[in-house]
């Protein structure tokens, strides 16, 4: 199956050779008006007050702009004396939510290119057509912090992400409904060098951020829990408790049903709430209530107890 | 002083001192006091769960500006919910482009149950403890009636302690304080520091069970500190950049044991069946039991990250390496005293102390390294193009360690050694993704991920899967976006190996068997399909529409044993409607059906053959979500909000197996986790001045759950002994009173 890894590099070295000869095709553009000079952010002033007396409020109003920024405003709007000169013409406005967004992110890209935006190029959000204005606004932004178009971040991350929304609300959750943390504080919305933007190098190195205890190493370990704590959770809500995928007894047997207990039918007629029998038998199984499996193996991400192999306390 | 008082004379004492420091103006941004009527009808912890809504007066916000005469340096102190046990408090101040200071103190509750009988009564930091004549009493009476010990005894025997035990609110308080420094801003080279300390205090359930046949569940003490800090630096220059730095974390369990006297016990036992205690078949055991809570651990992180443009391309990537470690004191084998051992030359064993582990610490530490390298170039402006490679490597570095038997829940000694296991695993990521603009509104991506796995000691060495993607992007107008994405992946195995689960025994016992033709789903062959389609629809200026579908379906074919399928579908559509000012109003539904299907084979001590004791087991669980909500301002002086969300999940637990084996016959349940949360919020504020509004709030909330796992919990029920906290149904209406200014 690795061949198939070399099989497809030289595929697209060839696919990057033949390409390099392409580019001549581009699609119908309208055409812009040149736009030959700068005019100065009064001029812009003069008809944009409310626009520009607001932007004194914000990063973009002070001086350190003015240093990476000289052009003033048309240092991201560009040069506006065709607009000056012919106002009414919607084609000449310098509207930067009218350009690719390819476009917008390199007129924020000028100065937005480290830290939080370090791996925007090759970002799922690049990638897919989004930019930076696609959540943040300079001149009308919703936000305290960070100029979002949205009221906070996490409302800013479900405009899109409606699944998550809903999972949000289920019984198990993180504290984000609550205001507690929010979807950056795993996630960088801006691209990171791990798949789903996480922002740790991997999901358990972000969980570990808070759930130390976690981290280990163990003397006895549980390998699924080291590769990912995606295995058994899933982090943005569940109907189980503690954010697990499926409940237990039952998630812990999609993968322990070898022999002995845990390969017992746990069905309904293993439930608590059973009558008793004459003998005063039940039909009760501890693996079916309160904790389930859990009631006796409390250290399932791992013990450091000489004899607890089985990650029982 | 008053509370009030209090605070009024820190909020002039910081007006001044932060004046005096910017050289320029404080103001009052916004404040708002609310006091809160709570009226909650059960004692259920879900209800503050992460927050605190007791009735009273709290700060919900307070929020401080200021900026320097020259407008340059600006100073933010926010306030939200004091002094409540969900505050926070961030302070920003900084000057754009230079430099910026945050510091922040964030409180977290995190509830568990309330109201929950606890049997043993805390005597110091991790040790519970029944009075010894009750425990003398209990072990009398249990070696009375040894035929007797099932649930009636047993819980007629505690039924009175239980009912004249403490109670206890299970929850945990999280206190996290940081401070983040950045230099240089917006410069060529900026620096950053930050240093972030947590406390975490409180209680949560454990298992605490002292055998096969019991269930105890005791709450564990918490007591962590974390402290975490980060220097990094940052160059930028024309063509690219570079970001490096450390992180160091270090976390510190104040309470590194938890000990708790056994009811039924009050001296120790060596009988070898008191695992199954307490039964007719023994009434052995502990007379504590003993867990050895998190270990102290620490983490060192060093990262690199790259990026550059080389001609048409852009380059970027990044390394890490962590290095983690815990080397905890070790725990004996066992507290009880019961067991008597001898060495090969017939001296005494004795497993209680310490000295007779072969180590005494842990000595664990593994690395975690990553690498990865993203590059790309546009073509003109039709194609573009883009590589990833990503590698993860973990590596358990820890020296493989026997134990040459161990005593199951402090009571049965078992003749088995075991070795520790330095699991290890790497994985790596390789993907080319070809894109096309088609015309200026639609973009599409085919991608192509190979996936590679690589374990050590685990059943399946190498995996490799196949990733198909398709992306489309598409703006039809200005108004109008679609966005779809279509995903295939194919999973394969070098082989599976069922008998890896042994790695941890140091010596192969014939005795010790595994079912071959069980697979653990994240390793096992597979398929999946996904499927995820949203478009929005902005009808007019005022009107949105959005609608989506999405859906993943997980197919392991291969496996005969575990978890064979796992399907979800979900739809969502949202309405907005915002004709101006005055007005806006959203409407959202949601739902999500999952599906999922596990068949397994009952086995007594070696795998069955017989397919008459299979059983399958299909997880179906639909989950609704809808919400609801209104701005409108109106006659001037009056604004209002109205909201509503309501989730509700339905499970359904459906088993089958066939007749004639063991079992024999199985029977489904309905309550797979159902539960519905319905929460009603309402608010309306008269605006008094430009600057002040009262208002009241009134929020009303309703919990119900049924979970099969709750079904007829009781403190004490057949060979459980479980504290009972109370974390479900509620219902809840909290009436606000709201002063606010605002500038």
């Amino acid at each position: 199956m690795r061949s198939h890894l070399l099989l497809v590099l030289l595929c697209t070295a060839a696919l990057v050779a033949f390409l390099g000869g392409q580019g001549g095709a581009a699609p119908q553009e309208p055409q812009a008006e040149p736009a030959p000079a700068f005019v100065g952010g009064e001029v812009c002033a003069t008809c944009h007050a409310d626009a520009a007396d607001h932007l004194k409020g914000t990063p973009h109003g002070k001086q350190a702009f003015a240093s990476l920024g000289p052009q003033g405003c048309e240092t991201c709007h560009g040069p506006g004396s065709a607009h000056v000169q012919d106002p009414e013409n919607p084609a000449l406005h310098p509207r930067i939510d009218k350009l690719p967004a390819t476009v917008q992110s390199e007129v924020c890209q000028k100065c937005h290119s480290g830290k939080s935006q370090f791996f925007w190029h090759g970002s799922v959000h690049e990638s897919r057509n989004l930019s930076c204005i696609s959540c943040h606004s300079i001149h009308s932004f919703k936000s305290d912090t960070g100029q979002l178009k949205a009221a906070n971040t996490a409302e800013a991350c479900v405009s899109c992400h409606k699944d998550i929304r809903a999972q949000l609300w289920k019984s198990s959750h993180h504290p984000i409904r609550e205001g507690k943390m929010t979807c950056t504080d795993c996630h960088n919305p801006h691209g990171s060098a791990t798949p789903k933007m996480i922002r740790a190098a991997s999901v358990n190195e972000q969980c570990y951020t808070c759930h130390q205890e976690k981290q280990g190493p163990f003397l006895w370990e549980h390998p699924p829990v080291q590769e990912s704590c995606l295995n058994c959770h899933t982090p943005h809500g569940s109907n189980h408790i503690k954010l697990q995928k499926a409940s237990v007894p039952y998630l812990c047997q999609q993968c322990h049903a070898n022999l002995q207990h845990p390969s017992e039918l746990l069905d309904a007629s293993r439930l608590g709430d059973r009558p008793q029998g004459p003998d005063g038998e039940s039909g009760a199984a501890n693996r079916l209530f309160n904790r389930a499996c859990s009631n006796c193996h409390a250290m399932v991400h791992g013990s450091n107890h000489p004899s607890s192999p089985y990650l029982a306390y | 002083m008053s509370t009030m008082q209090r605070h009024r004379k820190l909020f002039a004492l910081f007006s001044v001192a932060a004046g005096a420091f910017l050289g320029g103006s404080l103001r009052l941004g916004a404040a708002e006091v609310q006091y809160l009527n709570t009226d909650v009808d059960t004692d259920s912890a879900k209800f503050e769960e992460y927050r605190d809504l007791d009735s009273g007066f709290r700060l919900a916000l307070l929020r401080l500006l200021g900026e320097s005469d020259d407008r340059e340096r600006v100073i933010d102190f926010r306030v939200i919910n004091a002094p409540r046990d969900d505050a926070r408090y961030t302070l920003s101040y900084g000057r754009a482009g230079s430099y910026g200071i945050t510091l922040d103190y964030n409180r977290i509750p995190h509830n568990f149950g309330n109201n929950g009988r606890l049997l043993w009564t805390r005597t110091a930091a991790g040790r519970y403890e029944i009075p010894d004549e009750i425990q003398r009493r209990l072990q009398t009476e249990v070696g009375f009636n040894r035929p007797n010990l099932f649930f009636p005894f047993l819980n007629e025997l505690l039924a009175p302690y239980i009912a004249n035990a403490d109670e206890i609110d299970l929850g945990i308080q999280r206190d996290r304080a940081s401070a983040a420094v950045d230099f240089g801003g917006m410069r060529r080279f900026s620096w950053g520091l930050e240093y972030t300390h947590e406390n975490r205090s409180g209680t949560r359930p454990f298992g605490g069970s002292f055998g096969l046949f019991n269930a105890t569940e005791i709450p564990e003490p918490i007591d962590h500190d974390t402290d975490q800090a980060e220097l990094s630096g940052e160059w930028k220059g024309a063509a690219g950049g570079l970001r490096f730095g450390y992180r160091h974390s270090r976390f510190q369990n104040n309470i590194d044991t938890v000990r708790w006297d056994n009811p039924f016990r009050v001296n120790d036992s060596g009988d070898p069946l008191g695992i199954l205690a307490p039964t007719p078949l023994s009434i052995g055991g502990s007379s504590t039991g003993i867990a050895d809570l998190a270990p102290d651990n620490e983490s060192n992180l060093l990262f690199l990250n790259g990026r550059a443009r080389l001609g048409a391309w852009w380059v970027n990537g990044g390394a890490t390496y962590n290095q983690m470690e815990q080397d905890d004191e070790l725990l004996p084998y066992t507290t009880n005293r019961g067991i008597r051992l001898l060495n090969d030359d017939g001296t005494p064993f004795d497993p209680t102390i310490p000295d007779t582990l072969p180590i005494r610490t842990a000595q664990r530490e593994s690395t975690r390294m990553s690498l990865s390298a993203q590059a790309g170039r546009r073509f003109g402006k039709l194609w573009d193009l883009t590589f990833r490679y990503r590698l993860y490597d973990f590596d358990d570095e820890s020296p493989r360690t026997e134990f040459p038997f161990y005593i199951s829940f402090q009571a049965s000694f078992v003749n088995r050694a075991r070795i520790t296991v330095p699991y290890a695993y790497r994985t790596q990521d390789a993907t080319a993704e070809l894109g096309r603009n088609l015309g200026l509104a639609t973009h599409v991506a085919l991608s192509y991920t190979l996936r590679m796995v690589d374990r050590e000691f685990r059943e399946v060495d190498s995996s490799d899967e196949n990733v198909f993607r398709l992306a489309l992007d598409n703006r039809p107008t200005d108004r109008w976006n679609i966005q779809a994405q279509y995903e295939h992946g194919d999973r394969s195995i070098d082989g599976y190996n069922p008998l890896a689960q042994l790695h941890n025994l140091s010596i192969p016992d014939p005795l010790i068997t595994t079912h071959p033709d069980m697979r653990k789903f994240d390793q096992a062959e597979r398929t999946y399909d996904s499927l995820r389609v949203q478009t929005q629809w902005a009808a007019t200026d005022a009107v949105g529409l959005s609608f989506g579908v999405s859906g993943r379906d997980e197919s392991y074919d291969e496996s005969i044993f575990g978890l064979i399928s796992d399907e979800l579908l979900e739809y969502n559509a949202e309405v907005n409607y915002s004709p101006g000012e005055n007005l806006s109003f959203f409407l959202f539904g949601h739902r999500a059906d999952r599906q999922s299907f596990q068949r397994n084979r009952e086995s007594g001590g070696s795998p069955s053959e017989d397919p008459a004791d299979d059983w399958t087991l299909d997880l179906d669980e639909v989950t609704d979500t809808w919400g609801l909500g209104i701005n409108k301002k109106f006659a001037k002086r009056w604004t209002s909000e109205v909201s509503a969300q309501w989730s509700r999940s339905d499970g359904f637990a459906d088993f089958f197996s066939p007749p004639g084996g063991e079992p024999d016959l199985a029977e489904d349940f309905d309550d797979y986790d159902d539960i519905d949360l319905l929460a009603l919020f309402g608010r309306v504020d008269y605006q008094i001045t430009s600057h002040a509004s009262a208002g009241l709030s009134y929020r009303w909330e309703e919990y119900d759950i049924e979970s099969f796992l709750l079904r007829g919990l009781r403190n004490y029920m057949p060979g459980a002994i479980l504290l009972n906290a109370d974390n479900g149904d509620y219902t809840a209406q909290i009436l606000g009173v709201n002063v606010t200014v605002n500038f």
